[in-house]
C-alpha cells in the first residue's frame, strides 16, 4: 500500500546545481563587456551569466570554475553548462569542458495529509530537529544519503540531496515515518 | 599581579590564593572571586623524567561569563552549574573553536533552560547579547546535536505565567492564566501551534483571556511583553476566530470542549489556493470552448454573407488571389465589428496591419505585400479565412510560410569541438548573447557609472598603499585567521631580543628579570621559551587589537586564533594569576603537534625552574621543524644573526 502511494506522489525537482571547470583562465572583464546578459560583481570577483533556453544562472570565476544553478533536471543542467561553455568559446577563450558534476538537487513533494511535527520529532530523535522559534519545519537529516528534508506541518516536504536518485530514495524512506504520524 | 581592579576600593593589588581559590583585594579585603579552580589539572610523570599536564583546560573567564549571563536571566545556581558542565563538555569536544565564546555560552545556558523547562526564550538571550537569533539558534542546534542532548520541545504553556506576571493582572492573575492555558490547549487541538513561535500563540491566548476577564490590555502592550510583531498577533487572532471554538460564549468555553479538530491554518490556506487554481483552470477551458463556438458562428455568418453578396466585382475577380483577399478583408471589416470583440482583441495588432496593407495597396502590389504578410499572420485570422473560397491563395501562402520558417529554423551544430559536445546547442542563439562593439561600449559606460563608488574606493586604497610604500611604513594587512607574522627584531642575543620585545609590548610586569638574566646564561633553553612566549603574546596582542574589545582574554584564548594564543591567559593582564594550572593546556585534548608548541610557552613565574629545565629537555626534540632548528642552534651557539631571520620566518 505504501509503495503504491509512493509511485503516486509526484516529486518536483525545482533546482539542480552543478559545477564544471574550463581549465583556462577567464578574463572576467572581457566577459562582462561583451556578454549580453551578464552581471559583473567586481567586489567579489565573479560574473553572473544568465541563459534563457535552459533557464540557468551561472557564476563564473576567473580561475575557470563555473557554478550553474536553476536547471530543473540533470540533463538540462548538463545541456546548459555546455551551452555556457560554447558561448565562452565564442568569446574567444580556449575552453575545455571538464569535471562536470551535479552538486545539489532540490526537490519538493506534497503529502496529501498533515503531519504532527512535535510527535514526529519525538519519534525520530537523533535525525530530526525541530525548533519552532527559528523555523516552522522539522529538519530531518539522512546521513547515509547525505540528504536533508524539511518537513512542514501542511505535508509539503522539501528535499535536498547530492543527486536525483538520493532525493527519490530519501522521500521513499521518509514516507513510512511520516505516514504514521498523520491526523 | 593580575592587574584587575577591586570593585570595592578601586585598588589594583589583588591577591590570588590558589589553594582556596579566592581572589581577594589586599586593600579593602573584599572577596572578588571564589571557586577559581574549576577543573583539576594534574601533572603526570612521563618516561624520561619530564612532566606533562593532564586534564582539561577551561577558560576561567568562561565561568564568570556564565554567572554573569545567568544572573541576568535569574537562573538558580543549579542551572548555572549544569550550564558550566555543558560548556566544559563543549570545550573538550572542540566545539568552541571558531565560535565566539559568548555564543557558545549562550547556547549552553539556553540548553539548560530547555532541559529544566524554565520560561526563557532564545530571543531573551539574543537580546542580552545583541546577537541575531538565528545565529544563536544555529550554535544551539549544533551544541545539542554534538552533545547528544535532546532538548524537549517548547510548550507555550510554560510562558504563560511569565507573561501574565508581566502584564500585571493583579489579583486575577491566576484566573487569567488558567483561562489562557485552556485557550492554548484548544489552539493545540486546532492545529494552530505547529510551526509557530510559541510566544505568538501565548500572546494571542493572553489577550483573549484578558478581555474575557474584563482587563483591557491593548495589542501594543501585549506585543511589548511577548516580543512578536503586531501583524503576527492579529493573524493568530483571526485564525482563532476561524475555529468553531470562537463562537462559544465565555461560560460555554469554560465548560464545554468541542470534539472536532480543525486543520492547521496554513493547510487550509493551501487548500484554498488549490481550489482557486482549479476554478481558474475550469474557467479558462470554458472560455476556450466559448471561443470555438463563436468562431464557428462567425464562419457560418460570413459564408451566408458571401453567398448573398452581388457578384459585381468582376474586374477584380480576374486577379483571383487579390480579389479574394480584398473581399475577405472588406468582409472581415464588416463582420468583425459586429461579431465578438474578444477575437479581435486577440489578433488586433496584426489584423490592423493586414487591413492597411491590403486595402491601401493597389491590386498589383498588394499581392506582393500580401504573401510575406501571411508569414506573420496570427492563427485566428487564418482560421477565419480558411473556410472561405480563397483556398487556392491560402494554400500557396501556406507553403510560402513554411519555406520561410524552415529557413529560420535553428541549425543543429553537431560539429564536435574537442572535449565540448555541441549537439543540440544553437549557435545562433548563443551569438545573440554576445554584444557588438557599440553595445559593449554602452554597457561598459553603464557599469562604470553603477560601480563608481567601489572603483573609487579601490583607487584610493591603491594610492594609499603606494604612498605608504614610499614612506616605508607599509604594513600588509592581510585578513588572516592566525597571525604568523612578526615584526623583525634585530638583536644579537636572545636576551636582547626579549628585552626589545618587552619594550615594545610593555608586558614586563609578567617577567621576573633576574631569573631571566640568570637563565640566559644557562644554554638559552628557557630564553627560547620566554622569547617565544612574549613574541606570541605580542602577535596575539596585534590580533586582539583588531578584534572587538568585548570578548575577554579568555575569549581570545579560547577562540581559535591560533593555538599559540592559548597560553595568553597567563601573559596578558589576566585576572587570574592561577597561572600554574590554567596554563598547562590539555595535551591529550589537543593532540600531539599543537600541544608541543604550547607546552613550550607555558611556564611562568610561580613554576619552579627545575621543572622548566626538565620540560625543556623534552620539548626541543618534539617541537616542529622550524622551532627545532632554532632551538638547537640556540643551544649550540649564541650567534643570533641568522636565527632571528628564521624565527621571523614562522
Amino acid at each position: 500500500m505504501d509503495a503504491d502511494s509512493d509511485v503516486a506522489l509526484d516529486i518536483l525537482i525545482t533546482n539542480v546545481v552543478c559545477v564544471f571547470r574550463t581549465r583556462c583562465h577567464l578574463n572576467l572583464r572581457k566577459i562582462a563587456l561583451e556578454g549580453a546578459n551578464v552581471i559583473y560583481k567586481r567586489d567579489v570577483g565573479k560574473v553572473l551569466m544568465k541563459l534563457r533556453k535552459p533557464r540557468i544562472t551561472a557564476t563564473i570565476w576567473s580561475s575557470g570554475k563555473i557554478i550553474c544553478t536553476g536547471a530543473t533536471s540533470e540533463e538540462e543542467a548538463k545541456f546548459g553548462a555546455r551551452r555556457l561553455a560554447r558561448s565562452l568559446q565564442k568569446l574567444g577563450f580556449q575552453v575545455i569542458f571538464t569535471d562536470f558534476k551535479v552538486v545539489n538537487v532540490l526537490a519538493v513533494c506534497n503529502m496529501p495529509f498533515e503531519i504532527r511535527l512535535p510527535e514526529f520529532t519525538k519519534n525520530n530523535r537523533p535525525h530530526a530537529s525541530y525548533e519552532p522559534e527559528l523555523h516552522p519545519a522539522v529538519c530531518y537529516r539522512i546521513k547515509s544519503l547525505r540528504a536533508t528534508l524539511q518537513i512542514f506541518s501542511t505535508g509539503s516536504i522539501t528535499v535536498t540531496g547530492p543527486n536525483v536518485k538520493a532525493v527519490a530514495t530519501a522521500v521513499e524512506q521518509i514516507y513510512p515515518f511520516v505516514f504514521e504520524i498523520t491526523t | 599581579m593580575t592587574g584587575r581592579v577591586c570593585r570595592g576600593c578601586g585598588g589594583t593589588d589583588i591577591e590570588l590564593d590558589a589553594a582556596r581559590g579566592d581572589a581577594v583585594c589586599t586593600a579593602c579585603g573584599s572577596v572578588l572571586e571564589d571557586n577559581i579552580i574549576v577543573s583539576e589539572v594534574q601533572f603526570v610523570e612521563s618516561s624520561g623524567g619530564g612532566s606533562s599536564a593532564v586534564g582539561q583546560f577551561v577558560s576561567l573567564d568562561g565561568r564568570r561569563h556564565i554567572h554573569h549571563l545567568g544572573n541576568q536571566l535569574q537562573l538558580n545556581q543549579h542551572c548555572l552549574d549544569t550550564a558550566f558542565n555543558f560548556f566544559k563538555m563543549a570545550v573538550s569536544r572542540h566545539l568552541t573553536r571558531g565560535r565566539k565564546t559568548a555564543h557558545v555560552i549562550a547556547a549552553c545556558l539556553y540548553l539548560v533552560c530547555r532541559t529544566e523547562g524554565t520560561p526563557h526564550m532564545l530571543l531573551d538571550l539574543s537580546d542580552l547579547l545583541q546577537v541575531n537569533v538565528y545565529v544563536l539558534g544555529k550554535t544551539f542546534l549544533l551544541l545539542a546535536r554534538e552533545l547528544c542532548i535532546n532538548a524537549p520541545a517548547i510548550d507555550p504553556c510554560l510562558y504563560i505565567p511569565r507573561f501574565a506576571h508581566l502584564l500585571e493582572f493583579g489579583e486575577k492573575n491566576h484566573e487569567v492564566s488558567m483561562t489562557a492555558l485552556r485557550l492554548l490547549q484548544r489552539m493545540k487541538r486546532d492545529w494552530m501551534h505547529t510551526g509557530r513561535r510559541p510566544s505568538g500563540l501565548c500572546g494571542a491566548a493572553l489577550l483573549v483571556a484578558a478581555r474575557m476577564h474584563d482587563f483591557r490590555r491593548t495589542v501594543k502592550e501585549v506585543i511589548s511583553v511577548v516580543k512578536v510583531c503586531e501583524s503576527t498577533l492579529r493573524k493568530r487572532l483571526t485564525e482563532f476566530e476561524d475555529t468553531p471554538t470562537s463562537q462559544l460564549t465565555i461560560d460555554e468555553f469554560m465548560k464545554i470542549d468541542l470534539e472536532e479538530e480543525c486543520d492547521p491554518p496554513s493547510y487550509t490556506a493551501g487548500q484554498r489556493k488549490l481550489r482557486m487554481k482549479q476554478l481558474e483552470q475550469v474557467l479558462s477551458k470554458k472560455l476556450e470552448e466559448v471561443e470555438g463556438e463563436i468562431s464557428s458562428y462567425q464562419d457560418a455568418i460570413e459564408i451566408e454573407l458571401e453567398n448573398s453578396r452581388p457578384k459585381a466585382k468582376g474586374g477584380l475577380a480576374s486577379l483571383a488571389k487579390d480579389g479574394s483577399a480584398e473581399d475577405t478583408a472588406s468582409s472581415l471589416c464588416g463582420e468583425e465589428d459586429t461579431e465578438d470583440e474578444e477575437l479581435e482583441a486577440a489578433a488586433s495588432h496584426l489584423n490592423k496591419d493586414l487591413y492597411r496593407e491590403l486595402l491601401a495597396a493597389t491590386p498589383g502590389s498588394s499581392e506582393a505585400a500580401g504573401s510575406p504578410q501571411w508569414s506573420g499572420r496570427p492563427p485566428a485570422l487564418e482560421s477565419l479565412l480558411d473556410p472561405l473560397p480563397t483556398a487556392a491563395s491560402l494554400g500557396i501562402s501556406d507553403s510560402i510560410r513554411e519555406c520561410i520558417s524552415s529557413q529560420s529554423s535553428d541549425p543543429k551544430d553537431a560539429s564536435g569541438d574537442g572535449e565540448l559536445d555541441l549537439s543540440g546547442i544553437d549557435d545562433l542563439e548563443i551569438d545573440r548573447y554576445i554584444l557588438n562593439e557599440s553595445e559593449a561600449r554602452v554597457k561598459a559606460e553603464l557599469w562604470m557609472r553603477e560601480n563608481a563608488e567601489y572603483l573609487r574606493e579601490q583607487r584610493e586604497k591603491e594610492a594609499r598603499i603606494a604612498k605608504e610604500k614610499e614612506l616605508g611604513i607599509y604594513k600588509e594587512h592581510k585578513p588572516k585567521k592566525s597571525c604568523k607574522r612578526r615584526e623583525p627584531i634585530q638583536a644579537s642575543t636572545a636576551r636582547e631580543a626579549i628585552e626589545k620585545m618587552l619594550e615594545q609590548k610593555k608586558i614586563s610586569s609578567k617577567i621576573n628579570y633576574s631569573v631571566l638574566r640568570g637563565l640566559s646564561s644557562a644554554g638559552g633553553g628557557s630564553p627560547l621559551r620566554e622569547d617565544a612566549r612574549p613574541e606570541h603574546s605580542g602577535s596575539a596582542r596585534k590580533l586582539s587589537r583588531r578584534r572587538t574589545p568585548a570578548s575577554t582574554s579568555a575569549a581570545d584564548a579560547v577562540t581559535s586564533m591560533g593555538k599559540r594564543l592559548r597560553p595568553l591567559v597567563s601573559t596578558q593582564p589576566a585576572k587570574k594569576a592561577a597561572t600554574g594550572e590554567g596554563l598547562l593546556p590539555s595535551s591529550p585534548a589537543l593532540g600531539a603537534e599543537p600541544a608541543r608548541p604550547q607546552a613550550v610557552l607555558v611556564e611562568s613565574g610561580p613554576v619552579s625552574y627545575h621543572a622548566d629545565e626538565e620540560a625543556e629537555e623534552e620539548e626541543p626534540d618534539e617541537e616542529d621543524g622550524e622551532l627545532c632548528v632554532s632551538a638547537l642552534q640556540m643551544m649550540g651557539g649564541n650567534d643570533y644573526g641568522c636565527d632571528v631571520d628564521e624565527d621571523d620566518g614562522y
